[in-house]
């Protein structure tokens, strides 16, 4: 093991973040200061919480008080390795999830003299560079401050070095799980054929929702001091655990218990290296892996009629159409863009349900028939002409009109967010049970923001229209982006007006209105609706002609 | 070969710019129907450019593009329903399969079901792609994704054929059929424009050669032509190319980098 080598493929990696934050530099050198400040920003505030914690218990008086806080400072020693384990493997997952995402990516330099073990050890180091490791430099300077005013250097030197190692246990987890799933990835693809896409949309759609899951669940801080406790009490019992012995190592050290200290430490230097041996193996046999093609179609080509040819679209429109349905069930980067709605939403209700004002406040029941299609209408005619990327020359070489490319880019929008409708309407309706009139108004008027909404979206979508592909496809520019967004709010809000004051009733805030009141203001909204959508689709057909007669390649 | 005096492509006076940089400067050009045309120049001398003003994917600054009789200015969906073009670096939706990117761009020209049947399989049979057809284009070669892209220019039966590098990545068997099909299609009616770096291939088989450079124009004509314009008999268009661009110091280059 060369660690030269070592270092320089680190700095590479370290320089690939360019590709992620998406930098173009001209000048060879980098400014060192500017690279190193936000660790020395997070060292810095870590001895800043250090010497606040200590000198705050410096200040107490009361000795009961203080052995209770020493104990608790105990247990939060003890117990932080196995967070630091958590939140390193969260942390360095999606930290691969992003770097899978962008389109250039490093491939091992193979045909440079390096072993796999540089290369391995060199990507699990590289990993936690970020916010991984500023984070991780905070709570050890806080930890080595705090343990001067307690007096418990020894116990904090050991917990620095138990930090350090959970953080490497972590992204050499990371690392194998990164060459499993490749590897699983190529098998699945061969045996599965056609099924391999539904497989990687369903797999991408559940990873996310999970990733979601574990992200609100650390981040809510409910739960943050008892999974504390509970990791400093039931250690023990999961003593079997590799991952754990770290923080049993402290725990039997704390208690003076010097041959379980040196057995479960040797135990965890040897799954260490344990680890990192088999990141290395699997490095070695799989790391120039490249999946197989996805086999789609077998057999003779039979072209057959096209479902939107029936409906009413051209040739060209529907072949657009299909293709752009391929692009959303087939690109990683765009499922997420599918799914963000429905998982915005959900994750906003849920925690809502089974409260009691929930069940008064039948507006949050309207609210999950509303958002999901509004949003996606919003969000997905913003980005359906740019999510072209690099191959929108097909469009400005063939001959397709505007009048064609917006008709058909529209369709598809109001098409898909009336889908996303329909899917979280089922959902919503089964959980929350709203009275037939709520469901009635909010299908009613989500149709209203959908079709009126993908309009104005679309309308930016050509105008602002970012082929962009690297580090990840942009599809719109993000200052267009943001006007479009305010926009689109302020007009939601604008054909959702004449609802207010029927709202107001449903929210027990204004006087039970007449029956009749709510179909008027129905059909006020649909009139409000017709107009924008009208007007906006009419600009986005200027909007597509210039944007064909001013190709930009 | 040319079949008539007709005009395929005519540029008068055309120029573009891009901030400092002249990309194509003032050219004045008459591409004949039932040609095969080619471009010459170094890197960065305008020929994609020019090429792309052509299918009226770039507007030109000044003077006009007539193409197949039409004015390219303000009517650049007629030109592009009779044209096939393959750009440089054609990037190809990659999560469809190669038949589904087939039968996706012969239905963008309006091709009927039936004959972009027969015509795809048959031009997949012909460039070897018969068996891959059903795997996604992400994982297909370099030229894979080359001769994909050149079926996709075929496959609705253009009048005029713009093709920039076409035989990039090609092995020689298909580059050969590629260069066998283009000579057939020009006994047809068919005009091809293509610029490319390959010099033995522009000198076998452009019946006229334009060479570029910095946006200009240096020469135009058939091999005998463009050697008397170099004053250079007998010589080939390599020689020729490197001698009208300026760029002939070879020997001095290699000598010192061998110091």
């Amino acid at each position: 093991m060369k660690w030269k080598k070592v270092l320089r493929l680190i700095s590479v990696d370290i320089k690939s973040g360019r590709l992620i934050r998406g930098q173009r530099l001209r000048r060879y050198r980098e400014s060192r200061v500017l690279q190193y400040v936000m660790y020395g920003g997070s060292c810095l505030l870590g001895i800043a919480l250090g010497l606040l914690v200590g000198t705050l218990y410096n200040g107490i008086t009361d000795p009961e008080m203080k052995v209770s806080l020493l104990l608790s400072a105990k247990s939060l020693f003890i117990s932080t390795p196995t967070l630091v384990f958590t939140y390193s493997l969260i942390l360095t997952m999606m930290r691969q999830i992003q770097s899978a995402g962008i389109k250039a990516s490093i491939q091992p330099p193979y045909w440079l003299p390096i072993t796999w073990g540089e290369h391995t050890l060199a990507a699990i180091l590289a990993n936690l560079i970020g916010i991984q490791l500023a984070v991780l430099i905070s709570i050890v300077s806080a930890i080595s401050v705090v343990s001067i005013f307690l007096g418990e250097i020894p116990l904090a030197a050991l917990t620095v070095f138990a930090l350090l190692a959970i953080a490497f246990l972590a992204s050499a987890t990371t690392e194998i799980f990164r060459v499993l799933q490749v590897r699983l990835t190529g098998a699945v693809y061969k045996t599965s054929g056609k099924a391999a896409i539904w497989v990687r949309f369903f797999g991408s759609i559940l990873l996310f929702i999970a990733f979601y899951a574990v992200y609100f669940f650390f981040t809510s801080g409910t739960n943050f001091l008892a999974i504390i406790e509970a990791l400093a009490s039931g250690q023990k019992t999961v003593w079997f655990i590799p991952y754990l012995w770290l923080g049993m190592t402290l725990f039997y050290f704390m208690n003076g218990q010097i041959v379980e200290t040196v057995v479960f430490s040797l135990g965890s230097v040897a799954f260490l290296s344990a680890l990192f041996a088999v990141a290395v193996k699997l490095n070695s046999r799989f790391g120039l892996y490249e999946p197989p093609a996805i086999r789609i179609s077998i057999g003779a080509y039979a072209p057959r009629p096209s479902m939107w040819g029936r409906l009413g679209f051209s040739l060209s429109e529907a072949a657009i159409m299909r293709k752009d349905f391929n692009a959303f069930t087939r690109r990683r980067e765009l499922m997420y863009f599918f799914v963000l709605p429905i998982v915005i939403t959900i994750m906003y209700l849920i925690p809502l349900t089974g409260t009691p004002y929930f069940q008064a406040l039948s507006i949050f029941s309207a609210l999950i028939l509303l958002v999901p299609g509004a949003l996606m209408a919003l969000m997905l005619g913003s980005m359906i002409v740019g999510q072209e990327g690099a191959p929108v020359w097909h469009l400005y070489s063939s001959p397709v009109t505007a009048e064609s490319l917006v008709k058909c880019k529209y369709a598809f929008v109001v098409i898909f967010s009336c889908a996303v409708t329909l899917a979280c309407s089922t959902v919503g309706i089964l959980i929350i049970r709203p009275s037939l009139r709520t469901i009635f108004a909010a299908l009613i008027e989500s149709i209203f923001l959908i079709v009126s909404l993908s309009a104005v979206s679309l309308r930016a979508g050509i105008k602002g229209a970012s082929f962009v592909e690297i580090p990840r496809p942009r599809m719109i520019r993000p200052m267009e982006s943001i006007i479009n967004f305010i926009i689109c709010f302020i007009l939601a809000g604008v054909v959702l007006a004449p609802l207010i004051p029927y709202a107001g009733t449903m929210m027990g805030l204004l006087q039970p209105l007449p029956q009749f009141y709510l179909y008027i203001a129905l059909a006020i909204s649909g009139a409000i609706a017709a107009i924008l959508t009208y007007g906006f689709y009419k600009i986005a057909v200027k909007n597509a002609e210039d944007f064909l007669t001013e190709a930009e390649i | 070969m040319i079949t008539g005096s007709e005009s395929a492509v005519k540029l008068m006076g055309v120029a573009k710019q891009y901030a400092d940089v002249v990309a194509v400067d003032y050219v004045d050009l008459d591409v004949k129907k039932g040609e095969i045309f080619g471009l010459l120049g170094p890197n960065g001398s305008g020929k994609s450019t020019l090429l792309k003003m052509i299918l009226g994917l770039v507007k030109p600054d000044s003077g006009s593009v007539n193409v197949l009789g039409i004015k390219a200015e303000g009517n650049p969906v007629a030109i592009k329903a009779q044209a096939g073009y393959v750009p440089e670096v054609p990037r190809l939706y990659e999560f469809l399969t190669g038949i589904e990117y087939l039968d996706f761009t012969a239905d963008l020209y309006g091709v009927s079901p039936l004959e972009k049947k027969e015509r795809i399989n048959e031009y997949l049979e012909a460039l070897e792609l018969e068996g891959r057809e059903g795997d996604m284009i992400s994982a297909y070669s370099l030229g894979m994704k080359q001769k994909t892209a050149l079926i996709s220019a075929f496959v609705h039966k253009p009048k005029l054929l713009l093709l920039d590098e076409p035989l990039s990545g090609l092995d020689p068997r298909s580059a050969r059929i590629i260069k066998d099909l283009l000579r057939e299609l020009t006994s047809k009616g068919v005009t091809t424009i293509m610029s490319t770096h390959i010099l033995e291939i522009a000198q076998a088989m452009c019946d006229r050669i334009a060479i570029m450079y910095e946006g200009r124009l240096l020469a135009i004509g058939n091999m005998e032509e463009l050697r008397e314009k170099a004053r250079l008999p007998g010589s080939n268009l390599e020689e020729i190319f490197l001698t009208l661009t300026g760029t002939s110091d070879i020997r001095d280059v290699v000598e010192a980098l061998m110091k």
